[in-house]
């Protein structure tokens, strides 16, 4: 096995240690999240009130949540197993710059005032940085984990300059309300290294939609589906390097970016200009984004919600 | 170990939301402070909340703020420089043109670049700098020369015509114009003639943890809470101690001989666009004469603390003939007229008679006189600090690395150091991650231990390798310094070290 794919194997783990999960459990999600993303049939989003909107309904698992609390305490040690996410995040705020400057609007949309919305924020990398950018209004982060979030809120008190943008909130993006107002609404909503977790990644993502403002851009990442992945993720992680607990991967429930691509494009409607960037993190040197690598790697996806005319 | 005072955390809340101004007025009751005898734990003044806290306005703490305010991505960070030294004698300083201070640093071509990209060059008084075109080094034993064959230098890439290795320029007349400079840009808030008194860590309250951010404690109670604290505070560096940063090394038992001299003319080339850096290599160290505009010139002779202080003692007409002799006369008869209390003038232009004479171009030309009130000496220390960083702490400048002026690169690597903690500090701040935590500041280590650590490891063997009068090690010298010519690559390393570009070795 050539040197990159052991590489490839730190960046998958990293992004597992998100929501890591037993693995019996993950395999039967599998199956029906792979349903339930092929199978889908075209709808217009934000879905009709006639989806499940319960409280009972949620697209979170439980065995997911409570695996990762273990987790929580080294969230913010930068010699801990979050390392690689937190050297990642400077890559996220390049992917949404670049997909925010990749339009030509007339007039340009603001470059100040964003508003963002971080699902599954974990222990917050990516809302503090989000909230520390002067260009941000505010950051709403939201994660289902009482353990995690207070983690978050624990370490957001560190830095005098937070208090004012950030504000995180323990739920489900199931029962965070459906804006009602424009204003309501979202210029970033990001969704990172979440979807490959969740266990019914369409209707998931058909729950985060609806923030998105229109003009606005949903930004998230996880991992491509392919015989690499499977390897440097599944059987190096895991069985080789060890780095993670055998069985928190299901390599099945990756999604492929011709598949988020096709979800937006094909499936749903009011969706435009796709963007798609492909990193590979690489020991000693960092993430690198490395073009073409989405097909088999970790990658960045965006897609812009259509202005309303 | 140093021990953590603890005292009562609690803290006043503030009214309502905290947000970054008002969090400004948070009364800070204790703090845990980072010296088991400081009294400063129970202060009750208020912690002034800044994203960077420079303490020390020499070349590199002043670069800093100067770049930081200079760059579009960092001019919006709330920025404070603790400063010893009043600064308004350095923002009046403005010597009579025939005046040279004494403390002058070689700037490489690449420093000058960085100080003239945050606009700190063009305040520089530029009829007090001087370029140099050329170098002579030589051993004094055996009189090996290191060829420096600039024009084949293809590494280079520069015309020979032209070509300056590097610029001489007065430390004050540097600091001056960064601080021209930082006046321009403004939004530096500058505490001057402020003595660092204590550095202790912030407290709690329910809203703000600032339990892992330094507070640097003035006289007179005032406080600052810093988001990075950067310690540009020199070799003995307050910042290093308070971060717990060892720092290792040795003296060299030598010092620094530091005066300004007036020589015969304007420099064997005619004019200030041709002049030559010397430097011999004696027993007891490198003696260097530099060119300054005119006909004036630096000295920095390294030799022991006897030496030197036999040096400042003596009457000018006696250490202009002795520096003279440096140059030309062989080590054991130099060493013959350090035992000497006076005479040495007459001395000297005795022996010199009898003294075969090279091209006039391989010494400096004579001395004839030195400036009053310039002769000084500061002794000679190798020092490393283990780490440039810590959790919202950055070492730069000779708080980070004292180096044997032989090379002349102590300024330059301060230089550099600020280059990359501003390149670093921008990326943090354009990625929205915390200038402060240790991991924003990783590359910043990352480019510049590694670099210095070579250039000082070389710059230590060169000068042990030359301090020793006889033995195994003269022939092996001189063999060593034919091995410096015949060695593209480490004759390489000296010349872009001397262009600037050392950064190319990695
Ligand atoms: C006496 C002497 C002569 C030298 N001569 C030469 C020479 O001829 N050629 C050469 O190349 N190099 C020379 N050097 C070395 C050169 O000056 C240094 O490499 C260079 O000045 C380092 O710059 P710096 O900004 O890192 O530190 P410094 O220039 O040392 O600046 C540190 C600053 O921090 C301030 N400071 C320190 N402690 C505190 C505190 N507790 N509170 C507030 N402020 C504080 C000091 O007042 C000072 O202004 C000399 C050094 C010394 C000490």
């Amino acid at each position: 096995m050539p040197p990159r794919n052991g590489s490839r194997s730190l960046a998958s783990s990293a992004r597992l240690l998100r929501r890591p999960s037993p693995a019996q459990n993950t395999r039967i999600a599998a199956t029906s999240l792979n349903k339930s993303f092929s199978t889908s049939t075209t709808r217009a989003s934000p879905p009709p009130t006639s989806q499940p909107t319960d409280a009972a309904f949620t697209t979170v698992s439980p065995d997911e949540v409570s695996h990762f609390n273990a987790l929580a305490s080294s969230w913010w040690d930068p010699q801990g197993p979050s390392r690689i996410l937190h050297l990642m995040n400077p890559l996220r705020h390049d992917f949404i710059r670049s997909c925010r400057a990749s339009v030509l609007d007339d007039p340009p949309p603001p470059s100040t005032g964003l508003k963002y919305l971080d699902v599954g924020c974990g222990g917050g990398i990516f809302a503090e940085s989000a909230a520390r950018l002067p260009s941000t209004a505010s950051v709403t982060a939201i994660d289902p984990s009482p353990e995690v979030l207070s983690v978050a809120k624990a370490h957001a008190r560190r830095d005098p300059a937070l208090a004012e943008k950030l504000s995180y909130a323990n739920t489900s993006i199931e029962q965070l309300p459906l804006p009602q107002t424009p204003q309501e609404t979202f210029d970033v909503v990001s969704v990172f290294e979440v979807i490959e977790h969740v266990s019914y990644p369409a209707e998931f993502l058909d729950r985060c939609t609806p923030f998105v403002k229109p003009g606005g851009w949903l930004v998230l990442s996880t991992i491509a589906r392919t015989w690499t992945s499977w390897l440097t993720t599944n059987i190096m992680a895991e069985d080789v390097l060890r780095i993670v607990p055998r069985g928190t991967h299901d390599w099945r429930k990756y999604i492929n970016e011709e598949e988020m691509r096709r979800h937006f494009l094909q499936k749903r409607t009011g969706w435009a200009e796709p963007r798609c960037m492909g990193v590979i993190y690489i020991p000693g040197f960092g993430w690198k984004e490395v073009s073409g690598s989405e097909k088999f790697g970790n990658y960045f996806f965006a897609v812009r919600r259509v202005a309303e005319s | 170990m140093e021990a953590f005072m603890l005292s009562s955390r609690q803290l006043r809340r503030p009214a309502g939301n905290i947000c970054r101004s008002c969090s400004r007025r948070l009364k800070l009751r204790a703090t845990r402070s980072y010296s088991s005898t400081s009294t400063a734990s129970t202060s009750t003044s208020q912690p002034d909340i800044y994203d960077v806290v420079c303490v020390g306005g020499g070349p590199a703490g002043l670069s800093l703020l100067a770049a930081l305010k200079a760059n579009p991505t960092t001019a919006g960070l709330r920025v404070a420089l603790v400063e010893a030294q009043d600064l308004r004698k350095l923002r009046s300083w403005q010597p009579p043109p025939d005046r040279f201070s004494n403390r002058c640093s070689s700037l490489t071509p690449s420093s000058a670049k960085f100080l003239d990209r945050i606009g700190a060059w063009a305040h520089v008084d530029r009829a007090r700098v001087q370029p140099y075109h050329e170098m002579q080094v030589w051993d004094g034993v055996s009189d090996a020369r290191i060829e420096f064959d600039w024009a084949l230098d293809q590494d280079a890439g520069r015309a020979p015509a032209g070509r300056k290795i590097a610029y001489m320029i007065e430390n004050l007349n540097l600091t001056a114009g960064l601080l021209r400079r930082i006046d321009e840009l403004g939004g530096v808030t500058s505490f001057e003639g402020a003595k660092v008194e204590d550095i202790t860590f912030g407290g709690e309250t329910d809203a703000l943890d600032l339990r892992e951010w330094p507070v640097v404690q003035l006289a007179g109670g005032k406080q600052l809470a810093a988001r990075l604290l950067v310690g540009a505070d020199g070799a003995n560096s307050p910042v290093r101690t308070f971060a717990g940063i060892d720092s290792k090394g040795w003296d060299y038992e030598r010092h620094g001989v530091v005066a300004t001299l007036e020589l015969e003319g304007h420099g064997w080339g005619g004019g200030d666009d041709s002049k030559i850096a010397y430097q011999r290599f004696l027993p007891t160290g490198p003696v260097a004469m530099l060119p300054m505009p005119g006909n004036y010139s630096t000295l920095v002779w390294s030799t022991t603390p006897a030496n030197a202080a036999l040096l400042k003692s003596l009457p000018a007409k006696d250490l202009v003939a002795l520096v003279n002799a440096a140059f030309r006369l062989s080590p054991v008869d130099l060493q013959f007229m350090h035992t000497m209390s006076s005479g040495q003038e007459d001395e000297v232009s005795w022996r010199l008679q009898h003294t075969p004479v090279s091209a006039p171009q391989a010494t400096p030309q004579p001395v004839i006189g030195v400036q009053d009130g310039t002769v000084a000496s500061f002794p000679l220390k190798f020092r490393h600090a283990d780490t440039y960083i810590g959790e919202r702490v950055a070492l730069v400048g000779d708080a980070a690395h004292t180096t044997h002026p032989l090379a002349g690169q102590g300024l330059n690597q301060g230089q550099g150091d600020v280059e990359a903690l501003a390149g670093t500090i921008e990326y943090a701040v354009a990625h929205g991650q915390d200038l402060g935590a240790r991991m924003s500041l990783e590359p910043y280590l990352a480019r510049r231990y590694a670099a210095n650590h070579v250039l000082m490891g070389v710059v230590d063997k060169l000068h042990k390798l030359y301090s020793v009068e006889s033995g195994p090690l003269v022939p092996l010298r001189s063999l060593g310094l034919s091995a410096v010519n015949a060695l593209a690559p480490v004759k390489g390393f000296f010349m872009r070290q001397a262009a600037g570009s050392g950064g190319k070795l990695f």
